[in-house]
């Protein structure tokens, strides 16, 4: 009752002609007046004695109000307003009413508890909020005899996404995503131009991130990222390491069959095809990175600036009026060169030392021997033999 | 205290409501009913511990015990003259201008120049509290008021009992079952009166609700309630409208027009005529049943007869007939009506069908329908523009009352009974009560309901204001209403329509005319043809068929808004249109603002100030 309520009048009007002009106030004022008693009933009368009372306008009076209204949910005399934790309200689908209990497998675990738009973002605490929202709103003895409950199927929604590793094994094949992995961008796509690129990838790899078990995540980054980041970037997702894992499509083992068999031949069945799964993800993964990489308008953009590096260096200090990064390439690259020359010289004198010390030290050791030996003759022939 | 309503079977107290602690209370002359507002802050009538939605308001005193409510209407048969009934209307007055209803039931004496009961009470029980509020002059001055302690039987004395002691009693009962159904204290109620009620009148059931320990929040009349209850249910509840409240209770029939604009109400015309109402058709039922119980038996029941045993007879008969009426109300059948022992020991037992009764009937039917004719005429209101027509009371409840009344009105007028008749008053006031406690106690406002206050009296228009769009020569012109006629002053009315544009991009012009417009009442008579076969007819048949006419008056102004169209449907193929909520405001100072713009646009609204 903030404002005055609207009353929609179901009618269209035709346009207005193009000839008509609007006719100047006539002056005429309103038919006389009568005066009556009001019978002081209802809200409406309220609200009229509100505004004669405190003479205030119809405006004045409404925003009174909202700022009643704010102070009265900011003091919480409106009642306990639950906090929803932002869970909100969607819409539900009357599928979602029809659900079987025991297909719960091939159910949307975040749509069935109203969480679609949080999913894998969704907290703990969301996610009990939301099931409290679900149950309360479709518990049989409120639906009884419409047959329009859900509730094993809520149930077994909050089951699954209340247990951490049994959401971890939902998460990884989530519908919605798994939906949205069968299209994988093609290289035309991709390449028709930078801005594609991004705007196709950026989402894409943002999704990804969510399997990673190292956190956060290399983005994908901006057109203009440096060298460092382009490969940082790439590095990591060459080594993506993921904790997508496909327990959840396990077949069940033959309930009722006790042969050890029977179950050992299913859980093998089962690693091996989550082992396929897995290996088909990471192969997914990868392609996607590589196609990313073949068609990153970044990497082609670093090549050329490199290329022109060199061209640059080549040139050598020719290049004068150029642009200013070649000619500080150039500069550097000649630089290098002197250093380097530098460094051979300093290397070859060093190597010019060595030898000459070597010589010396092999003269002064063959003399040495010649002098012991001189010795050792004279002192033989000192004795008598 | 040893009062029967002790063994009653109130509903279990709901400690887990959240409903508000008030109650609405219609306390009739008859027949009382109280309702509460639910958790859902729906109102709902509830049943005392009887089980009773319909409480008479009656108080018989047999020996020790105090009878309130339905429970006193038996003992009219035998302990009449300690049976108190009819004493509402007597509130306020003085002994002089008391006269008292029916001849059965105790009769009035002179109390210090108040109307009172005197009535037998049976001592040594101590006497309840709720029948001493006055404490000085309400106690007979008899010496066997404190008799001797040795004395231990039982002896008859006297006490006398003023209206306004009697009313609080049976006000404090009333309040004890809702408060003893919400599990909570009644802490604030609503009472419907008569709008004829003088201020001396009200004073006196507001004192005597005090007395018995109920706050009064507001005594509401009885019209201005019923139109809350039905306005309360709508998800308009600002709709216009004309309404005509026809209250036909058990003694008498009160015609309220109401005018319903924008939510407030104010009352064009009223009528109150006294002998038509439920006590009528008793006495025709009555009639009716005695004589064939005279053709039955061959013993002599007059209904007019002073005998003793034939008064107790048709007490007896009277007492039965009531139900008699309640099933042929509820259900299309026969209704039977039988009482042991009637009249020198004989039964009786005879049946009425309801084509029967409705023939019986026809007079007082009639009556009613002759009233509302009159009264409309007397407000001078065309019956075509009279919207609907609210059942209200017990009596109404009757099928072919309805029936009756949809000949004498247009087919345009709704009659509404979807609230039980016998509990809109309460359910309205129950509605009030709500919208009052939860003002709070000290809330200025709460003085513009029950004190002269100014926000009462407002000027209304008197005639309508209409938008009219400029069209293509000769083409119909669209008129969408704005203000109704009797709409109280400031007003503001916010409607919103749909425009169909040029089929052209970008901005279009779209003009707006105001004009106040005149309503008048077309008539039209056509002639039924004639089969040419029947040849007995010579004067062909006239049939009169009427029709609400706008007329344009004068223009008190245009105005000219830009709008950008776009396209509606699912692939934007639809046609080229645009949303327009056009708003009016008629200040107090009778000038008038016209605030125009379209939905979803940033643009500022055009205005245009009279």
């Amino acid at each position: 009752m903030a404002s005055s309520t609207v009353i929609h009048a179901d009618i269209t009007i035709p346009p207005t002609p193009d000839t008509w002009t609007p006719a100047p106030p006539s002056g005429a004022k309103i038919a006389e007046y009568k005066n009556r008693r009001l019978l002081p009933v209802g809200p409406a009368y309220l609200a009229h004695a509100r505004r004669i009372l405190n003479k205030k306008t119809f405006a004045e009076d409404d925003r009174d109000e909202e700022l009643k209204a704010a102070d009265a949910i900011a003091a919480g005399t409106e009642g306990p307003i639950e906090d929803d934790l932002g869970v909100g309200d969607e819409p539900e689908s009357r599928d979602l009413l029809l659900l079987d209990p025991k297909d719960w497998k091939n159910q949307d675990h975040y749509k069935v508890l109203g969480l679609s738009k949080l999913r894998i973002n969704a907290t703990l605490d969301q996610i009990r909020v939301a099931h409290r929202k679900k149950v309360l709103k479709h518990h049989p003895d409120k639906k009884a005899g419409s047959g329009d409950t859900n509730d094993d199927a809520l149930f077994k929604s909050f089951e699954v996404l209340s247990h951490p590793e049994r959401r971890r094994q939902f998460d990884s094949v989530d519908p919605y995503f798994v939906d949205l992995e069968q299209d994988p961008p093609t290289a035309s796509q991709i390449s028709a131009s930078p801005e594609a690129f991004f705007s196709i990838m950026t989402p894409i790899f943002e999704r990804e991130a969510r399997f990673s078990k190292i956190q956060p995540v290399v983005p994908l980054g901006s057109p203009d990222a440096t060298k460092d980041e382009v490969e940082g970037f790439y590095d990591f997702w060459y080594n993506f390491d993921s904790w997508r894992s496909f327990e959840y499509k396990d077949k069940e083992v033959n309930e009722g069959s006790d042969s050890r068999d029977d179950k050992r031949y299913t859980e093998k069945k089962n690693k091996n095809e989550r082992a396929r799964l897995k290996k088909e993800d990471t192969a997914r993964v990868r392609g996607l990175v590589d196609l990313a990489m073949a068609h990153d308008p970044r990497i082609k953009r670093i090549k050329q600036e490199e290329k022109a590096a060199r061209e640059a260096k080549k040139k050598g200090g020719v290049v004068g009026k150029g642009k200013p990064t070649a000619a500080q390439l150039a500069a550097e690259a000649a630089k290098k060169a002197e250093e380097e020359k530098a460094q051979k010289a300093a290397e070859e004198a060093a190597k010019a030392d060595a030898k000459k010390a070597k010589a010396a030290a092999a003269n002064a050791a063959k003399k040495a021997r010649r002098a012991a030996r001189a010795a050792e003759d004279a002192s033989g022939s000192g004795t008598p033999a | 205290m040893s009062s029967p309503q002790v063994n009653g079977t109130t509903t279990p107290a709901n400690t887990t409501q959240r409903a508000p602690p008030v109650v609405g209370i219609n306390f009739g002359n008859s027949y009382a009913s109280i309702a509460i507002l639910n958790k859902d802050g729906v109102p709902d009538c509830i049943a005392n511990e009887d089980g009773e939605r319909q409480i008479a308001t009656a108080l018989s005193f047999h020996g020790e015990e105090m009878y309130i409510g339905n429970q006193a209407k038996p003992q009219l048969v035998k302990n009449s003259k300690n049976t108190i009934v009819g004493f509402r209307n007597l509130l306020g007055k003085s002994y002089g201008e008391a006269t008292s209803m029916k001849s059965t039931a105790a009769p009035i004496v002179e109390h210090k120049h108040e109307p009172a009961y005197t009535v037998q009470v049976l001592e040594p029980a101590p006497a309840p509290p709720s029948i001493q509020p006055t404490p000085k002059g309400s106690h007979a001055p008899t010496p066997l008021q404190s008799p001797p302690p040795e004395l231990a039987e039982p002896s008859y004395i006297s006490k006398t009992l003023t209206v306004s002691d009697v009313a609080s009693t049976v006000l404090g009962s009333l309040v004890n079952s809702a408060s003893d159904f919400l599990g909570q204290r009644i802490q604030g109620a609503v009472i419907t009166v008569p709008a004829r009620f003088p201020q001396k009148a009200r004073d006196a059931l507001s004192k005597a609700a005090e007395h018995a320990g109920v706050h009064v929040l507001q005594l509401l009349d009885d019209a201005a309630a019923a139109s809350l209850a039905y306005s309360s249910l709508t998800a308009h509840p600002t709709e216009d409208r004309t309404s005509l409240i026809l209250d036909l209770g058990a003694s008498s029939l009160d015609l309220t027009l109401l005018s319903t604009k924008q939510g407030l109400v104010h009352s064009l015309a009223s009528s109150h005529i006294a002998d038509i109402g439920g006590d009528a058709i008793d006495d025709r039922l009555i009639a009716f049943f005695a004589k064939e119980f005279t053709k039955k038996t061959k013993v002599p029941l007059s209904p007019t007869s002073s005998d003793p045993a034939d008064v107790r007879a048709l007490t007896k008969l009277r007492l039965a007939v009531e139900h008699t009426k309640r099933t042929l109300s509820a259900s299309p059948g026969a209704a039977s009506c039988s009482v042991e022992s009637l009249k020198d020991g004989l039964d009786f037992s005879g049946t009425i069908n309801r084509l029967r009764f409705d023939i019986e009937m026809k007079p007082i039917y009639t009556a009613v329908s002759t009233e509302v004719k009159k009264l409309l005429e007397s407000a001078n209101l065309d019956p075509v523009l009279l919207d609907e027509v609210i059942l209200v009371g017990g009596t109404a409840l009757l099928p072919g009352l309805s029936t009756q009344l949809s000949t004498v009105l247009e087919e345009s007028t709704e009659i509404r009974a979807d609230i039980d008749p016998s509990q809109v008053l309460s359910r309205g006031a129950a509605v009030q009560a709500g919208l009052l406690f939860n003002l709070g106690p000290n809330d200025p406002l709460l003085k513009a309901f029950h004190e002269d206050c100014k926000a009462l009296d407002a000027h209304v228009t008197t005639k309508p204001i209409s938008a009219y769009f400029p069209s293509e020569e000769g083409s119909e012109e669209i008129c969408l209403p704005l203000i109704a006629s009797e709409t109280p002053l400031p007003a503001r009315r916010t409607v919103s329509f749909v425009a169909q544009l040029a089929e052209k991009e970008g901005e279009q012009a779209l003009g707006i005319e105001i004009w106040q417009v005149n309503e008048t009442v077309k008539v039209e008579k056509t002639k039924l043809e004639v089969d040419p076969e029947d040849e007995e007819e010579e004067e062909p048949e006239e049939i009169e068929t009427r029709h609400r006419v706008i007329e344009k008056d004068v223009q008190l102004g245009a105005l000219k808004m830009d709008v950008v169209g776009s396209r509606a449907g699912k692939k934007k193929k639809g046609p080229l249109q645009a949303t327009i909520m056009l708003t009016i405001v008629i200040n107090l100072d009778h000038s008038v603002e016209v605030l125009a713009h379209q939905k979803d646009s940033s643009a500022a609204p055009v205005t245009l100030k009279l």
